[in-house]
Formats: structure tokens, sequence, C-alpha cells
């Protein structure tokens, strides 16, 4: 392995036409903590891990026992791919398109991004409204046959942005959901919004009713991960997400 | 022989600028250098977020578990106020997931720098879904006629 390379290292076999959910750290940690309840509540099986120089020299200890921090987890014909650091802004390039070109060498049916779009008066919101983008023109008619308000307009900024970028270049079926959430507080009423649409449209069925009564648990472990990943938002310029786009001549 | 070709205005500012985002990125990691807890003062330092609009200061702080009525927002100086609260129930590390760390919580503290003159006085605040909002207006400063 070469300084700089990202590879992703199997346990196990991967079949083909699996379905992949990303929930990599991005504003409110809605991806990373509703990846960590889809692999929580389905009980999936560690099987693979991304080996790369970029990240810092982390390891998680699970039982006395090292683990890498990106992983990948399987079950039930899905995969879901987490992070439990925050991935450093000059890594998430490399990293994304790493696991892009392996995902597309496995033949993957098809891409799930969970994220979030950050509103500053969230804690105002009685409801919170989910969103959508996609690689292509199938994915968004599948969105829209499941009510998800589609981004007609504006700019996305991060690990999900990129996901999508090479996913149209390598033509894999991907959509990205994002609920409102919180800048820089871990919000897990956003994740179980996005759980719920991913739901309907993956035909899936993940409770999310202990991610909700859980709530202040969650946001109390998450705080140190939202820090982290916080510092790494404001050097990729996520606030570019609230920019409205230029004059656009119809 | 070598031509020295001399630095333009915007050269030198383009490395100013630079210098300065270096600076700022060094000293954020510096202060992330830190844990956010205190296992002597018993104490979770909490997330916390300043937005200056053109009137007002809206500082926020993620205050799980608090008990809204021991909250306290005391001003430390013109610039700097101090959030506390008590948390409900007792948290220790292994309520967190880390079982090799001793230790108990019992409140959240942290000092939020405002960046803008305000009026202390005129502050208002609400804890809305374990979020706690301060409101400050602005100090007015003179104000320029256009002629």
């Amino acid at each position: 392995m070469f300084s700089g390379e990202v590879k992703v290292i199997e346990h196990k076999d991967f079949p083909e036409g699996l379905k992949i959910i990303c929930g990599l750290p991005d504003v409110g940690l809605v991806g990373s903590i509703a990846a960590a309840h889809i692999i929580s509540k389905l009980n999936l099986e560690e099987v693979a891990y991304i080996e790369t120089d970029l990240l810092p020299p982390i390891i998680m200890l699970e039982n006395g026992l090292p683990r890498t921090p990106i992983r990948i987890f399987m079950g039930d014909g899905i995969a879901v791919l987490n992070s439990e650091i925050a991935i450093p802004s000059d890594a998430i390039y490399p990293v994304v398109r790493g696991i892009i070109n392996w995902v597309w060498k496995k033949k993957i049916d098809k891409i799930f991004t969970l994220s979030g779009l950050p509103v500053p008066n969230r804690h105002e919101l009685e409801k919170i409204r989910i969103f959508g983008a996609a690689s292509n023109d199938a994915m968004i008619k599948v969105l829209k046959e499941n009510e998800v308000e589609i981004i007609e307009r504006g700019f996305l900024v991060g690990p999900q942005a990129l996901i999508l970028k090479y996913c149209v270049e390598r033509n894999i079926p991907a959509i990205t959901l994002l609920a409102e959430t919180f800048y820089n507080y871990p919000d897990p009423e956003a994740s179980s919004v996005v759980i719920q649409a991913l739901n309907r449209i993956a035909n899936m069925n993940v409770d999310v009713s202990e991610l909700v009564e859980k709530g202040e648990e969650v946001r109390l472990t998450m705080r140190d991960m939202m820090r982290r990943t916080q510092a790494e938002l404001a050097k990729m310029r996520k606030s570019h997400e609230y920019d409205v786009p230029g004059f656009y001549i119809r | 022989m070598s031509v020295r070709r001399r630095r333009s205005i915007f050269d030198l500012l383009r490395e100013y600028v630079e210098e300065i985002e270096t600076l700022t990125d060094e000293m954020v990691e510096r202060l992330m250098e830190k844990p956010s807890w205190d296992v002597r003062s018993q104490s979770l330092e909490p997330l916390c977020d300043v937005y200056v609009s053109r009137d007002k200061v809206i500082v926020t702080a993620d205050l799980p578990k608090a008990d809204p009525k021991s909250i306290r927002i005391s001003p430390i100086r013109d610039d700097l106020i101090e959030i506390t609260a008590d948390i409900r129930v007792k948290i220790n590390f292994e309520d967190l997931g880390v079982s090799h760390r001793r230790g108990e919580f019992t409140c959240f503290c942290c000092r939020v720098p405002l960046p803008v003159p305000v009026e202390v006085s005129g502050a208002k605040a609400r804890f809305v879904r374990g979020i706690l909002e301060i409101t400050f207006p602005r100090k007015k400063g003179y104000e320029i006629k256009v002629e």
C-alpha cells in the first residue's frame, strides 16, 4: 500500500446487488447517528474496513481489541458504512473516491446517503422536513414517488456531495436524504426522520422509537464527535450550503 | 543571473491572509486538544454557538438532561458570559459507554465570548427542546447620517 491510498479490506465476501447506506459525520451527525442505529437495530455484522494513512493514527478499542474507525457492516441484503471519527476535510476526496471505486467493482445495486440540511432555527421547528437529491432521473422519480421534496437548486458540501458526484461518474444509482437539522448539535430526531424516509424508499423496517426516546442520551454521547466534526465542517466551507446560487437564466 | 520579481501589494495581502488562517487553524486545534469534561468540578462542557445579526447576538447551548430551573447565565465581562446548569441525574463515564475512566458529572458549565458589544441588561433567554437560547440586543454606536 502506498502513501495516500484508500483500500477497502474485506473480512467476508460481498454478494452482488447489495444496497449500501452511508452515514458519514456531517451537520447534526444525522447520518452517523442513523447509521449506528440501523447497525444496532438490525444486528449487522462487521464485514470490511477502510485502510488509509490519510486518517489520524486512531483506533477504536472494543473489548480491548483494535478496530478501524471507518467500517462496513452487513446483513439482510444491506450494508452500512459508518465512521466513528470526524473525517479530516483534506481526506474526504480520496476516502470517498476510494469507497465509490470499491462500490463500483462490487456491483452494488444502490447507494443511500443519509445526512442533514442545516437550518438556523432548528429548535423552533415542530415538524422536520426532508429533502432529497439523486445521481440520475430514475432515482429522482423514486424520491418523488415517496413524497421526498427535491432540492431543485442549491449547494451541497461534504461527503454526500462527493458520493453523488462520483456515483454520477460511475453510473451508480444513488439517493441522498437530508433532514432539516442543527449545524453543530447532534440531532437524533432528524436521524429518525431520515430513517423513516429510508424505510419507505428502500422497503426496510427499522424501528426509530428508541432513537427518539433516548434522544438526550444520544446528544450527550455524541458531543465530542460533533465538536471534532464541526471543526472539519468549517474547513470544508460547509456554510456554502446557506448561499444562494448565482443568477440563472432559463 | 536570476531576476528577483518584486511582490505586489496583492501578493503581500494574500500571504498575510494565509498566515492569519494558519494561526486561526492552529488556535482552534489547540482548543480542541482538551477534554470536554472536568472530573474535579464534575462538569461537562456543552456545545455552544454564537450568531451575530444586524441588531442581535444570539447564543445557544445544547443542554440535554439539564434541569431548566437550574440554568444560570452570568456576565463575567462585557464580552464574556458563563452558562451553568445542573443535570437532572448524575452521569458517569459508564453511562457514556466508557468503562476505563472514573468520575461523575452533575452539571454543565461553559464560558462563551461575545464577538461584538451587547446590552447585557436587555438580554432575554428561553429553553426550548433542550436548547438554551440567549438573545442580546447589540449596542448602538454613533449613527452616520447620509446627506
